[in-house]
């Protein structure tokens, strides 16, 4: 295309080059990376798509067969017993819940921090966010023991003229979740009002230019509506930073406001963010690996962007491992015996294999991130990646596990152990993750182009 | 693949296929249904209370009765509602009650509503019916008459009924050929043949412990399960006040192969093979004597034998010694010739029991039966197919029986063997009466018509003697007709109103033992296996109760079967582990059993325990645990030196309900030992004389007139477990099966944990029922307002608001709180116990919890607000004492009290006072408004180092 | 009147032009770009908006009624006593109208948003104007009146050209 030289950016800064290729260092080429898949996916091999859509949806029926036969035979069917009331489900709903933290905190935080790269990821990062999110809201519900009065949680005139206990963590939990959610759909939403619009423009044939259309409110891109976009988009920022941070603060309180020796400890709220953010971002940098692979976004997604996000992750790191050091010295010097016994049982218990693979995956692996070899390689950060995830969720189990097993009273004293249904819920629920996320990438710009734009020509004036 | 399914899809099953078996449960189904219009018996039976002018709904009616323990006689009300009864508690003018109860009796009700008792007569060819029965029996009877019943035998087990000893020795006399054998698993030959070595006839000692302040028992496990136990255990905890003194105070020497019950409460506590314990009494015998012992015992139980003869010595009047059911009658005889030295408080009376040896009477069958003497064979109530020992060789005899029926609650192994099985009344479906242990005989009225076509065993032998339609309740009136004199019938009613029958205690002879000479025990080679009855099913009869089933073991919480105890010195020699399958091979028989190790055993012994590997107990009983009934033999019930084990490589996991037993170093406060030296001197620090701990609350203001507290003396507690069970009873606490107590879920709203200190000896017994702390960690963490405390200071759960989130028992310190994981009681029920009988025991003023919400120990709320509405009938408030939970009604010990801490007079407040008192976890700051007292030792300053 | 409407491949030459428009006395009408242009707003004069005040107030409306429903339930309608707490256990109560305050601040802005920019409005005359659909893509597009007419639209074009329009042509108002 002819327009392609017209609107090339002459003087590329150095800024810009970092998080934009030169092949991508155009409006056009922008628009045209990010909406082929969308626009002429007969112009693409869906090959990979077709086989990472069937296993996905063979592990989404798995789920709701496993979900299934949990409401029909009743709680029992999991591992948990008389000590160890909580088990997978409650790990599960507070890793989902970490994820779906990432997105949020990349769109909102860093946008007030003017980290321009953000633009690239934050698109499929928040949408990443919505998925997380909505699954972890699912678990509490299965988990309980009557899931279909799970409504009993909200304030409505009832005939038992009853309402909900509002001092407990769960009431907090059940808004934090909702609010959260639905705040995070429309704050996605309103970014993509935009991208929707150069999808109607771009749009040959008559569908998707309706539904874009419809999609896009009938944006015209003029002064006013960017002015206000701007204003709106910016105090949403700001409003989802607090929001988030409360999120999982509430989730650290379900254990803090408790009695329990390892869960009643003044660090949970924070260190339960942080280890959010961590998941999160780990969880971006596996999608991000795999969208710019799938939909040859190298121009966009720079080896740099995963450069930065491995020294978050790195830092992240660090203070998880400073959040166990602060446990087991509060634990010693508070010289509390149920506390004192409880880290010896971390170290020495049944459970001390999984706490050492934990250890390592959370905070040995990253460092491997002081290299900047292994940064540049967006193979090595990946595959981290991968490994700090299976450790937050190993360290959402064994938060439950030691604490409840290694209960005050030894006569009490039972482990968990999981049963095919705690297995089959937890890995159904990651393939109806990739599931929904598979789609979301076939309908939805990817990545925002308006910002990337944006960054484009803000490099260049600067 | 779900926890529970594989057992109950099985039971499922087999109510699906129409065999017999099924037929009939379905016919009970039918009856079962009827269950609420079937009322009080034909005949007018007397009330405990005042019995209002008719049977008012809801109201439940004490009746005063007797069940029957092993063939004696245990006195209990029984609470029947609408004709139903559904519990029972202990009557406290029987002596063998004493107003308490034990597990056997508080299950007792469970086992007239089980779904598996025989509901008609089955002949040869199949379902028959009394008139069927009645002629054979006939044409039978007339031949016997032909030979003056030579081919007549009875078999039977303990029998102490004065109707039925009437009726057999009526039986008896018209025909004289015919013969009686009456034996009883669990025999008391040893004890029986001690008293005549030493007496020359057999006279049944009767400790007189409440007065002692010295015990030596040489394997006698007096506070363990059995006729004595509530009686025994009373008068133990009374000897063991913590007012007493030191000087009064009981001091309890145990020496036995393997820790019993009443070892575990023991001050002094010896692990010594069987076979050496007569050493012990010789070295004693000898220092009473002032001779020097040639005993030969190993260091430890030397120093332990000295000590305690000295101790018997100085408390002589106050001392007493007891030789256990397991040890040879010489030992008896010898304890008889110390105690005459020591003055012991011991009574001597004439045996209740009138028959002869047991083993002699297998013999006798035994003989009988190889040489087909046997034409008419009627087994009453017992169960030799299961339980006798193999070689009197039934499998051989019975099918050459001319004539043989069996008369039982079960269809069971030996009915399976017989001609006729007979469908034997319940003890509250049928009149008769029973004599306690020492004598004291009482009334057995019904609570309800028989549910099946069933009859009594009085009813049974009338028919042998020829009657047509015989009533028991004629037969037993006839019996005491003479007694009762001219005014019978008010005499009548005064009986069964008090449920005993006045001056009927055998009274205490007086007998110079001679002294007879034994040898001391050379010490042995070969390992030993050490036999007892279970704490839970005692011989086997109450294999098909699920509620005792699942029971767990008061010392090692086992639950659904018995296991192999080997001392861990063994262990390590023969590297076997807890939970590997062993073969036990003794002669020629062998058994497959399961190990498990324990600190607390003499090396050398194996121990294990009756009445398992039942293979026609039921629904419930079948399967569980493995049989050693095949390893006895007649002339050596309880020890079997030279077994051998191997190793089969198998595993299997034993369903217990307690994690850990050890209590070390800080955590020994949860259950703190304090001896009467450290009581006087006053104890300081925690978990003593704490007081409230600080709240940034304001405290909670009500003008309500009552705030209910417990407190559990932990001094007095021996661990019977009749709490448990009767919560169990009244609370409606379903049964979740050996499946669901393998994932570590249970349902007992009260549980005994039981506690070793760092070297392994038992630290004592701890009642668990919930603590309704005053700060709840469970309340305020319920989003729905589920968790919630009323004014009286019940942390009180409402079921139909829970949902189900677990976060209260995820925050329960205590970890009391239990949750329905599946319909336990809600169409999802173990085994058989979902069938329509067994709801029929359910007490109506208690809700049966559905699947999938949180339940707990609610103080008995239901009892609470009866006695509130009685109260406020009157306008008055709650008396001291008018409410009593089902767990401190049923407590042998008095352990436990209850009371309103806002009456000032009440018992609980005093308590609450004590220098022993202290909150369980009362660091946390919970408040808890269940609060123990420590447990009291009392061990022998001039012992040395403590060895218990 | 005559509006012109120019298309520019530069942020930076549609400002230019923007201003000399001005300057020349003519009227800005609006512009249409890919992504906000800096200060092109500020040029047409838009006002500060009370976009904000809305989210605050309907933020601050909804996180009150919470409160107030916590207390009502908690201390008159159904007061129960958990666990030793005081009925009004308001530090307890505060994360409920935190969470909820927040998610109606961003409806409710979300609202005013629309308002503000006229949206949703599917159709609009200028979707018409062939080449309009490269502002939401890659060109930059001005729209201007001519007010001054003495020297008639040819002076305008010009200007516009002359700041580097690709090319500007007249479309109905």
């Amino acid at each position: 295309m002819s327009s392609l030289a017209l609107n090339r950016i002459d003087t590329p800064p150095a800024d810009t080059e970092r998080w934009v290729l030169p092949s991508g260092q155009s409006d056009e080429a922008v628009n045209r990376i990010v909406s082929a898949p969308l626009l002429q996916p007969h112009k693409w091999t869906w090959r990979a798509w077709w086989i990472a859509f069937a296993v996905s949806g063979a592990m989404t029926v798995m789920m709701i067969v496993s979900a299934s036969w949990l409401l029909i035979r009743g709680v029992g069917v999991w591992g948990n017993n008389t000590t160890v009331v909580w088990g997978f489900g409650i790990a599960n709903y507070v890793w989902w819940i970490g994820i779906g933290n990432a997105g949020t905190l990349i769109s909102s935080m860093l946008l007030l921090m003017r980290q321009h790269w953000r633009a690239s990821i934050n698109r499929f990062a928040e949408a990443m966010t919505l998925f997380a999110a909505s699954i972890a809201g699912l678990f509490p519900i299965l988990h309980l023991g009557r899931p279909l009065y799970f409504y009993w949680l909200t304030p409505y005139p009832n005939t038992m003229l009853l309402w909900p206990q509002w001092r407990s963590a769960l009431i907090w939990d059940f808004w934090a979740i909702l609010s959260y959610l639905l705040f995070s759909i429309v704050f996605w939403y309103v970014g993509l009002i935009p991208d929707f619009a150069t999808l109607r423009d771009r749009a040959r044939s008559n569908l998707p230019r309706k539904v874009y259309g419809a999609l896009a409110l009938g944006w015209r891109g003029s002064a006013r509506h960017w002015h206000f976009y701007e204003i709106y988009h910016k105090a949403m920022a700001a409003l989802a930073v607090p929001l988030v941070v409360s999120l999982h603060s509430v989730v650290g309180l379900d254990f803090a406001a408790s009695l329990m020796p390892g869960w009643a400890e003044t660090i949970f709220p924070p260190y339960f963010v942080v280890g959010a953010m961590y998941s999160g971002f780990a969880m971006v940098v596996v999608l991000a690996a795999l969208v710019r692979w799938g939909f040859r976004m190298q121009a966009i997604i720079t080896v740099s962007h995963f450069d930065v996000m491995a020294k978050v992750m790195l830092m992240a790191s660090i203070v998880m491992g400073l959040s166990y050091a602060t446990e087991w010295f509060d634990a010693w010097y508070g010289g509390d015996h149920a506390e004192r016994s409880l880290v010896t049982f971390m170290f020495t218990g049944s459970y001390a294999p999984i706490y050492f693979v934990m250890l390592f995956c959370n905070v040995l692996a990253p460092q491997a991130f002081w290299l900047p070899a292994v940064r540049r390689s967006v193979f090595a950060v990946f595959v981290i990646a991968v490994i700090i995830n299976v450790g937050m969720w190993l360290e959402r189990i064994l938060i439950i596990l030691n604490t409840l097993s290694h209960t005050h009273l030894p006569s009490m004293r039972h482990l968990f152990f999981p049963t095919i249904w705690d297995w089959t819920l937890l890995f159904g629920s990651l393939g109806f993750f990739t599931f929904m996320f598979l789609i979301f990438v076939r309908l939805v710009p990817s990545v925002s182009m308006h910002e990337v734009r944006h960054i484009l020509h803000e490099g260049a004036q600067r | 693949m779900s926890s529970v399914t594989p057992k109950q899809k099985a039971a499922a099953l087999s109510t699906v296929e129409l065999d017999r078996r099924a037929a009939l449960k379905l016919l009970a189904s039918g009856m079962a249904l009827s269950l609420a219009s079937c009322g009080k018996p034909p005949e007018e039976i007397v009330p405990y209370v005042d019995q209002p002018e008719r049977l008012v709904p809801g109201i439940p009616l004490k009746f005063a009765t007797t069940l029957d323990m092993a063939g004696y006689g245990r006195g209990v009300i029984a609470i029947s509602v609408e004709g139903r009864p559904i519990k029972v508690e202990g009557n406290p003018r029987h002596p063998a009650s004493l107003g308490a109860t034990d597990v056997f009796a508080e299950a007792s009700v469970l086992t007239l509503y089980d779904p598996d008792r025989s509901k008609a007569p089955r002949g040869p060819k199949g379902i028959a019916s009394w008139d069927a029965f009645g002629d054979a029996l006939r044409t039978q009877m007339e031949k016997e008459k032909t030979r003056a019943g030579a081919g007549l035998r009875l078999v039977s087990g303990r029998i102490t009924s004065p109707t039925l000893l009437r009726q057999i020795d009526g039986l008896l006399k018209q025909f004289p050929q015919a013969r009686w054998y009456r034996y009883e698993p669990v025999s008391d030959d040893n004890e029986r043949d001690g008293a005549i070595m030493a007496f020359g006839r057999p006279l049944t000692p009767l400790p007189r412990i409440g007065e002692a302040a010295v015990i030596l028992s040489l394997n006698a496990d007096f506070l363990g399960s059995g006729p004595h136990q509530i009686a025994n255990g009373r008068a133990f905890a009374s000897a063991r006040k913590a007012d007493a003194g030191a000087e009064q105070f009981l001091r309890l020497y145990v020496a036995e192969p393997v820790l019993s019950l009443t070892g575990a409460n023991a001050d002094h506590w010896l692990a010594i093979r069987p076979e050496l314990i007569r050493n012990i009494a010789l070295t004693v015998a000898a220092t009473l004597r002032g001779e020097k012992a040639n005993a030969p015992l190993p260091p430890e139980a030397e120093h332990f034998a000295a000590a305690a003869a000295a101790d018997l010595k100085s408390k002589a009047g106050k001392a007493i010694v007891m030789a256990g059911r397991a040890q040879p009658a010489e030992l008896h005889a010898l304890c008889h010739t110390i105690n005459n030295m020591l003055h012991a408080p011991v009574d001597l009376i004439e045996p209740v029991d009138p028959a002869g040896k047991h083993g002699e009477a297998l013999h006798a069958f035994a003989d009988d039966l190889s040489n087909s003497r046997i034409e008419t064979l009627l087994i009453l109530d017992a169960n030799p197919a299961y339980d006798a020992p193999r070689e009197l060789g039934f499998k051989a005899g019975f099918p050459k029986l001319p004539f043989s029926a069996h008369l039982g609650l079960y269809d069971d192994e030996t009915a399976a063997i017989c001609h006729w099985h007979l469908p034997l009344s319940h003890t509250l479906e049928s009149w008769s009466d029973l004599r306690a242990f020492d004598g004291t005989a009482s009334i057995v009225q019904p609570l309800i018509r028989p549910l099946y076509d069933t009859r009594s065993m009085h009813q049974v032998l009338a028919l042998l003697g020829g009657a047509l339609s015989p009533v028991s309740y004629d037969l037993v009136r006839e019996t005491w007709q003479p007694r009762g004199g001219d005014d019978f019938d008010s005499w009548w009613r005064q009986v069964l109103h008090d449920g005993v029958i006045a001056q009927t205690r055998h009274a205490a002879v007086s007998a110079q033992p001679r002294t007879i000479a034994i040898k001391p025990a050379a010490s042995p080679a070969e390992s030993v296996l050490v036999l007892a009855p279970d704490p839970s099913i005692w011989d086997g009869r109450h294999a098909n109760n699920a509620w005792l089933q699942e029971c767990p073991k008061p010392l090692s919480k086992e639950t659904w079967g018995n296991t192999l105890s080997v001392s861990s010195r063994d262990a390590q020699q023969l590297r076997c582990a807890t939970g590997d399958v062993i073969t036990l091979k003794y002669k020629d028989v062998s058994v497959e059993a399961v190990v498990r190790v324990t600190a607390n055993q003499a090396g050398g012994a194996y121990a294990t325990t009756l009445g398992y590997g039942r293979r026609k107990a039921g629904a419930i009983g079948d399967g569980a645990g493995f049989d050693v009934y095949p390893l006895r033999g007649i002339d050596e019930p309880w020890l079997m030196s030279g077994v051998t084990i191997a190793k089969t490589g198998k595993t299997r996991d034993i369903p217990t309900t307690q994690g850990q037993f050890r209590l070390e170093g800080e955590t020994t406060q949860f259950l703190p030992r304090v001896s009467l030296a450290a009581l006087a001197a006053g104890l300081k620090g925690p978990p003593f004389e704490e007081g409230p701990k600080p709240t940034l609350y304001p405290p909670v203001q009500n003008d309500d007139p009552y705030a209910w507290a417990m407190v559990i003396d932990t001094a007095a507690c021996i661990g019977c477990n009749a709490c448990l069970v009767a919560c169990q009873a009244e609370n409606n606490v379903p049964v979740v099966g050996p499946d669901q107590i393998l994932r570590s879920r249970v349902m007992h709203w009260l549980r005994v944990d039981t506690y070793t200190d760092a070297n392994g000896g038992i630290q004592g017994f701890q009642p668990v029922p919930c603590m309704h702390c005053e700060h709840a960690p469970c309340e305020p963490v319920c989003p729905v307002a589920a968790s919630v405390h009323d004014r009286e200071g019940l942390n009180v759960q409402v079921y139909n608001r829970c949902i189900g989130t677990r976060f209260c028992q995820s925050n329960c310190p205590y970890k009391v709180r239990r949750f329905n994981w599946f319909g336990y009681a809600d169409d999802e029920e173990y085994a058989n116990l979902g069938e329509p009988p067994i709801k029929a025991q359910h007490n109506p003023d208690v809700t049966v919890r559905g699947r999938g919400v949180m339940e707990k120990c609610t103080y008995c709320v239901q009892r609470i607000s009866r006695a509130r509405r009685n109260a406020e009938k009157e306008n008055r408030t709650i008396k001291e004492g008018e409410v009593v939970t089902a767990c401190q009604a049923a407590c042998p010990t008095r352990a436990i009290s209850f009371g309103n801490l806002k009456d000032a007079r009440a018992h609980v407040n005093a308590l609450r006072k004590e220098k022993r008192h202290y909150e369980l976890l009362g660091h946390l700051g919970t408040r808890p408004r269940t609060t123990y007292l420590a447990r009291l030792i009392n061990p022998n300053p001039d012992f040395g180092e403590a060895k218990s | 009147m005559i509006v012109l409407l120019a298309e520019f491949t530069r942020p930076e030459a549609l400002m230019r032009a923007a201003r000399q428009t001005q300057n020349a006395g003519d009227k800005v009408l609006d512009a249409f770009t890919p992504f906000p242009v800096a200060g092109m707003a500020e040029l047409l004069g838009a006002r500060s908006t009370r976009l904000r005040a809305v989210m605050f107030a309907g933020g601050i409306a909804i996180a009150l009624g919470a409160i107030g429903t916590e207390y009502f339930s908690a201390m008159l309608d159904y007061p129960i006593n958990s666990g030793g707490r005081p009925l009004n256990s308001w530090p307890a109560f505060m994360l409920f109208p935190f969470a909820i305050g927040i998610f109606a601040a961003a409806v409710s802005g979300f609202i005013a948003l629309m308002a503000e920019t006229g949206l949703p409005r599917l159709h609009h005359p200028l979707f018409a104007v062939e080449g309009f659909e490269r502002a939401s893509q890659s060109r930059f597009l001005l729209a201007i009146e001519v007010v001054r007419f003495e020297k008639g639209p040819a002076d305008a074009e010009e200007r516009l050209r002359n700041a580097g329009a690709l090319s500007v042509r007249e479309v109905e108002a």
